[in-house]
């Protein structure tokens, strides 16, 4: 049953909606070239950048797909959080950030026409955009939802308002205006998250109580999953074995997103100094550990205190609407918008560098000045917000797929190979053009392949078995599209021409040199 | 049965093999090797040893964190 905001979750609601937009709007009244708005003019300091981080990565489908995730699976969904990032980005602080900036590369793409060439740059290009730009479908679907099942407001003006607020901030400030934001988000974005998390617990007597809760829900079930285990069997049903969490998730997934989206790592490019990109990466780990807090703890509690619902992504939804009191809810429907405008707006920006710099600029006009890609920056961004607006509606039709499940398979298709051949041109330097597009493009086919072989129609009219016994494989997705593709990589590299020296001179990774 | 679920097959049998202690300790030799290689990493020619260590401390201190964590947990 959805529940009623009071006039002070209006009040709170409004005042944190307003303030985002006038920030917004404040930071991005000064640009004047395409720097300010894709990088900021790299002006900015490491602690807004690492919390832009953490808050890009938290957004809408962790809330609500990845709080439901945690109430069908438990706490092994907190791995997303903690080997699925600390390690990554820790690694990436100290050898991949510093390196890009180092090169003034804007865009990763832009890295892979240095390395490689144009083809890899435009190939990757259009396979980030397709990613971004459904990506975005996902998080306005999910934010929709929520809203929807909070407050019975109509899912279609939830998605078409919140798209309209995030894309006037957005189109107008350029990453300045998201970075800026982002810090306001994360703060409302975990305050609003552990009120719930305070009310919960306190409503079960504390943390001892609400693992003996879950254990006792586990024991009713019988041979169920362990909601508590961190760790689960190679051979668990849920989407989390060990197997897909270390070798998927912390070898191959949680790398690619640190060094390789574009959304993350445009971030950094926009600090204002070499060591301001490495603290502000080092800053994000550190909060990364806190993160399940957030939404994998009230995942938990909404199990322990609502164990049959029908639907986990509803978990958090349910939790709000019937623990928090009226102005509580408010604050919490604060800290998801904050969660899904963060992630949305960085989405925006991102998809619109790699429009105007790695496709515009690059391929139509050449000759564009700064003020140019500036207009051009802002006119995409409002075009990728309506392609959002438009997937997010088709969303709609596909409803049942866990939202977070979604998110990660899109996730797995790229980020396997893109890893690839981002470490075999950083520190590989016989890695050459026609392996890295051999390799991509060989790599994202195999992840379609498999997803098209794990669907069960599919597999009625071959008349073969599933080939993987866990729901919703995307970590195995992700293993075998890597080793494909640095298999192949490798394989092409070796038997064409090596790529010139002057080609690999600042584009394959060194440390610095005095 | 296609070779794709004969490769999948024994790969599954051989990682079922894998006790779930050392799977743990799978995840605590990543962890610890982070932490190894960023307490042992000197600074770069031109950086500030002081601001580095700093950075480095931090760094540290999250992968510790995440010790605990899979330690306890």
């Amino acid at each position: 049953m959805p529940g009623r905001l009071g006039a002070i979750d209006y009040a709170v609601l409004f005042a944190y909606l307003a303030g985002m937009l006038w920030l917004g709007l404040w930071v991005g009244r000064r640009l004047k070239t395409g720097d300010d708005y894709f990088l900021a003019g790299r002006r900015l300091p490491w602690w807004a950048i690492g919390f832009s981080l953490v808050a890009t990565d938290i957004g809408a489908t962790d809330i609500i797909g990845g709080g439901g995730n945690a109430y069908r699976y438990g706490l092994a969904q907190a791995n997303f959080e903690w080997i699925g990032c600390v390690p990554a980005m820790i690694v990436g602080a100290f050898v991949f950030v510093p390196f890009f900036h180092r090169l003034g590369i804007r865009t990763i793409p832009e890295y892979m026409e240095r390395r490689y060439s144009p083809a890899v740059r435009t190939t990757l290009a259009v396979c980030l955009l397709l990613f971004m730009a459904f990506n975005l479908g996902i998080m306005l679907f999910a934010s929709a939802k929520m809203m929807s099942g909070l407050f019975g407001w109509n899912t279609t003006v939830c998605l078409l308002l919140t798209a309209a607020l995030v894309g006037v901030y957005t189109s107008s400030g350029g990453l300045a205006a998201d970075v800026y934001t982002d810090v306001l988000q994360c703060v409302v974005m975990i305050g609003g998250c552990l009120a719930i998390v305070g009310i919960g617990l306190a409503e079960l007597g504390g943390v001892g109580p609400l693992f003996d809760k879950v254990r006792e829900i586990d024991y009713s079930r019988r041979g169920g999953v362990d909601h508590t285990a961190l760790i689960l069997p190679a051979d668990t049903s849920t989407p989390f074995p060990w197997t897909g969490i270390f070798f998927g998730l912390s070898l191959i997934l949680s790398p690619a997103y640190w060094i390789g989206n574009q959304a993350i790592v445009q971030r950094s490019l926009g600090a204002r100094s070499e060591f301001e990109a490495k603290a502000s990466f080092v800053a994000g780990a550190f909060l990364k550990n806190v993160i399940p807090l957030v939404y994998v703890v009230p995942g938990l509690i909404a199990l322990a205190l609502y164990p049959n619902l029908a639907d986990g992504d509803h978990a958090l939804p349910e939790l709000a609407s019937k623990l928090l009191p009226v102005g509580a809810r408010g604050l919490f429907l604060a800290a998801f918008l904050a969660a899904l405008m963060s992630t949305v707006d960085s989405y925006i920006n991102s998809a619109s560098a790699i429009l105007t710099l790695d496709l515009y600029k690059r391929h139509l006009r050449p000759d564009a000045d700064e003020a140019r890609l500036l207009r051009v920056g802002r006119f995409t961004s409002v075009g990728v917000m309506a392609w959002g607006i438009a997937s997010g509606l088709a969303m709609g039709l596909v409803e049942g797929t866990g939202v977070y499940d979604a998110f990660q398979t899109l996730m797995a298709v790229f980020q396997g190979p893109l890893l690839a051949i981002l470490l075999g041109g950083a520190l590989w330097r016989r890695a050459t053009a026609r392996g890295a597009l051999v390799g991509f493009l060989g790599g994202a086919a195999t992840t379609g392949i498999l997803f098209t072989l794990n669907q069960k129609p599919v597999q009625d009219a071959l008349g073969i078995w599933p080939l993987f016994t866990v729901a919703s494989p995307y970590l195995y997705y992700s293993i075998w599209s890597f080793l494909v593709a640095a298999t192949l990589l490798v394989t092409v590299s070796c038997l064409t021409p090596p790529e010139p020296e002057e080609k690999t001179r600042d584009s394959v990774y060194r440390r610095r040199t005095a | 049965m296609t070779p794709l679920h004969a490769v999948g097959s024994f790969l599954r049998e051989l990682l079922l093999g894998v006790p779930l202690p050392a799977a743990r300790v799978l995840f605590l030799m990543l962890l610890s090797v982070a932490l190894v290689w960023v307490v042992l990493r000197g600074p770069d020619p031109g950086e500030n040893p002081e601001r580095v260590k700093t950075l480095k401390i931090w760094a540290a201190a999250a992968l510790v964190i995440q010790i605990l964590i899979y330690t306890l947990l």
